[in-house]
């Protein structure tokens, strides 16, 4: 499961040949294995290292809370990590979760589970569509294309509900079928791991084993080369947001359901929690390179983060500075990897 | 550009003052709100806010909303003191930043009346009254309810022991310090068996509290009672207890009573919480400030009461509406 790139994104720096310092042909395998399969390494040891702290930490029942607890972050980051191997962003995600939640949570007692679901997901790919439109089609920059929306959508959220929380119903909460997308379970494992799980599956053999999973790598690893290639760069980029925006919609199911239950801003800078976990999981901002099965492992190292850190009862800034230590440490394995080297003078 | 700007200054200022002389028997209150429409409660207390100042005679109100934003709220501090209204209550963005805005309005002559969260301490000379709960009295009613909640059958509440968890708001918040903090010291007081393990902050996020509660959960075999910073975020705890099954074992204890707490209430699952009413907290607000305006004297903390709810006596409360 190493990471795919294309032949485009590899050629784009020539490599030093000459290398004159003492081993430099163990340093470059050390740092190959690192950049290659650091990812996994970094997680058995943070596993370890916890294992050995807390005795619950690696206990079946903490496992699956974790599992459960990172599979919302976790579902919208495979749709981002679609996005970012294309080349760009979705920073809308947060809001869109709120959006979606909200919509979500106050149709079920209105027009009922089924269709509020329906018109939900309808409501949010019509936004992941307006995103393709505009990153896509107009070839506006994501970044700014994206931040526009995670306000935008926000407001969006507030005009909808008028700023009031919504609820479900609470004599319905227990009968109603909606519960067991956050509630339910098959054959003991929690239905929310079950959909990450199934998503990651699905999504991952799509952008590995299809031929447009590959344009994806190709329009990221260079927009050119694959426009002269005669692929529709636009195309392409427009179905990674719509795909985004799916995940999204999955997600705020699983909220919504999970808590029965929406606030305006429920979804609030879970974009940076989602791309924390792209970006740990080794997939490059720069596109082109990066995998659905190494975003699991990024969100899932999050998760494990905060979790063993609060079973220590190390306090919540402890979390934050460690999160950020974790995400520098992953991002600068992935550059040396890239370079060859830990260490570059050039960039 | 220079010139126009001037002109622009000019003219506001103008336009305020012969507005200001021409209702010189009405008294203008001018308020600029936190960020109306991102929580129930908010938008809610606008309304009575507006529904108070229409029900009064020889009240003006002009509303303002910052959106959450401290530039803007500063910018609209700035226009009601161009305005010349007759008093500017404030929802502060932040507490600290805008203590020179409070500043400007008091040096202008206009007195200041904060609202709901207070402004940092620097700011106390330049305001007239505080008016909205208070929050160090609200943490010590919950904390006394959770030693009734822990005390058994015929026990005095004093002598009630267990093990607890706290899920504090917002870190940095105003509110979520000061609840945690009237908590802390009057649970020592009230029942000093009663032993908090451990506090992580829920940040007023429910979902959010959920997880940190599952991780609790996980963590210790044993907990007899849950302090939250407010009911949304308690609902998420009890929520992460009825799928571990343990929703009987916990007490449960909230802040700010929102509908869904009022719910579990009502089922049983939610022992009790503190009734702070929105409305109560406008009215008390713009009656401040009238007051203010009048040149009424008023208590530097004019505080509202908020009252503890329980099971048992919540049918004296209308359910909230947020």
């Amino acid at each position: 499961m190493s990471r795919v790139e294309t032949e485009t994104a590899a050629s784009g720096k020539p490599k030093e040949a000459d290398e004159s310092a003492p081993g430099p042909d163990t340093n470059r395998t050390l740092v190959q294995i690192l950049s290659s399969q650091g990812i996994l390494i970094a997680f058995g040891l943070f596993m370890l290292g916890f294992g050995l702290f807390s005795e619950r930490f690696l206990s079946l029942e903490n496992m699956e809370s974790v599992l459960r607890s990172s599979a919302i972050i976790g579902v919208m980051a495979l749709g981002v990590t679609v996005v970012v191997i294309s080349g760009n962003l979705d920073l809308s995600v947060g809001s869109m979760l709120s959006f979606g939640t909200v919509m979500v949570v106050d149709l079920h007692d209105k027009i009922g589970a089924a269709p509020g679901i329906a018109v939900m997901m309808a409501a949010v790919l019509a936004l992941g569509c307006v995103n393709g439109f505009l990153v896509g089609i107009l070839r506006l920059n994501s970044l700014i294309v994206t931040l526009g929306m995670l306000s935008a959508i926000q407001g969006l959220t507030l005009i909808y509900s008028g700023g009031k929380n919504v609820d479900i119903d609470p004599s319905s909460q227990d009968t109603t079928w909606f519960k067991v997308f956050g509630r339910g379970d098959i054959a003991g494992l929690d239905m929310p791991i079950i959909l990450f799980g199934l998503l990651a599956v699905i999504l991952h053999c799509i952008v590995a084993y299809t031929a447009f999973g590959r344009r994806v790598y190709a329009v990221g690893g260079n927009p050119t080369a694959a426009v002269f290639s005669g692929i529709r760069r636009g195309r392409v980029v427009f179905s990674t947001y719509v795909i985004s925006s799916f995940c999204v919609g999955v997600a705020a199911i699983i909220l919504g359901s999970r808590v029965m239950g929406s606030q305006n801003n429920v979804g609030q800078g879970y974009e940076l929690l989602v791309l924390a976990g792209v970006i740990l999981g080794g997939t490059s901002l720069l596109g082109g390179s990066g995998s659905i099965f190494e975003t699991v492992i990024g969100v899932l190292i999050l998760g494990f983060i905060q979790n063993g850190l609060l079973l220590l009862s190390y306090p919540y800034y402890t979390q934050w500075i460690v999160t950020w230590f974790v995400i520098i440490l992953a991002v600068w394995l992935d550059i040396a990897g890239k370079r060859g080297r830990l260490f570059s003078p050039i960039a | 550009m220079k010139t126009i700007l001037t002109a622009l200054a000019a003219s506001t200022a103008l336009t305020g003052a012969a507005f200001a002389d021409s209702h010189s028997d009405t008294i203008t209150v001018g308020i600029t709100q936190n960020n109306v429409g991102v929580d129930s409660y908010q938008t809610t207390y606008e309304q009575a806010f507006i529904e108070a100042a229409e029900g009064m005679e020889n009240v003006e109100a002009v509303i303002l909303d910052a959106g959450g934003d401290v530039a803007r709220q500063i910018a609209q501090m700035q226009d009601l003191i161009q305005q010349q209204v007759d008093v500017i209550v404030i929802w502060p963005t932040n507490g600290q930043a805008v203590v020179p805005a409070v500043r400007a309005a008091n040096q202008a002559g206009i007195p200041v009346v904060v609202t709901n969260s207070n402004i940092a301490e620097e700011g106390f000379d330049f305001i007239a009254s505080f008016s909205g709960p208070n929050n160090i009295q609200q943490g010590a009613y919950s904390a006394e309810l959770m030693c009734e909640a822990l005390a058994e059958d015929g026990q005095d509440p004093s002598e009630a022991t267990g093990q607890i968890v706290q899920i504090s708001g917002q870190p940095g918040y105003t509110t979520a310090i000061e609840r945690q903090g009237g908590f802390e010291d009057r649970l020592a007081e009230a029942c000093p068996g009663v032993e908090i393990m451990e506090t992580q902050p829920g940040d007023w996020n429910r979902e959010k509290s959920q997880r940190v509660m599952e991780n609790f959960l996980v963590k210790y075999d044993r907990i007899d009672g849950v302090y939250s910073g407010d009911d949304n975020m308690g609902v998420g705890a009890l929520n992460a207890a009825k799928a571990a099954d343990r929703v009987g074992d916990i007490a449960f204890i909230g802040a700010t009573n929102f509908a869904v707490g009022y719910e579990a209430m009502a089922a049983g699952e939610y022992y009790g919480s503190i009734y702070q009413s929105p409305v109560d907290d406008a009215r008390n607000a713009l009656d401040t400030a009238v007051a203010v305006a009048k040149g009424e004297e008023v208590p530097f903390l004019n505080y509202f009461e908020t009252p503890k709810i329980t099971q048992e006596n919540m049918d004296e409360f209308t359910k909230p509406v947020f």
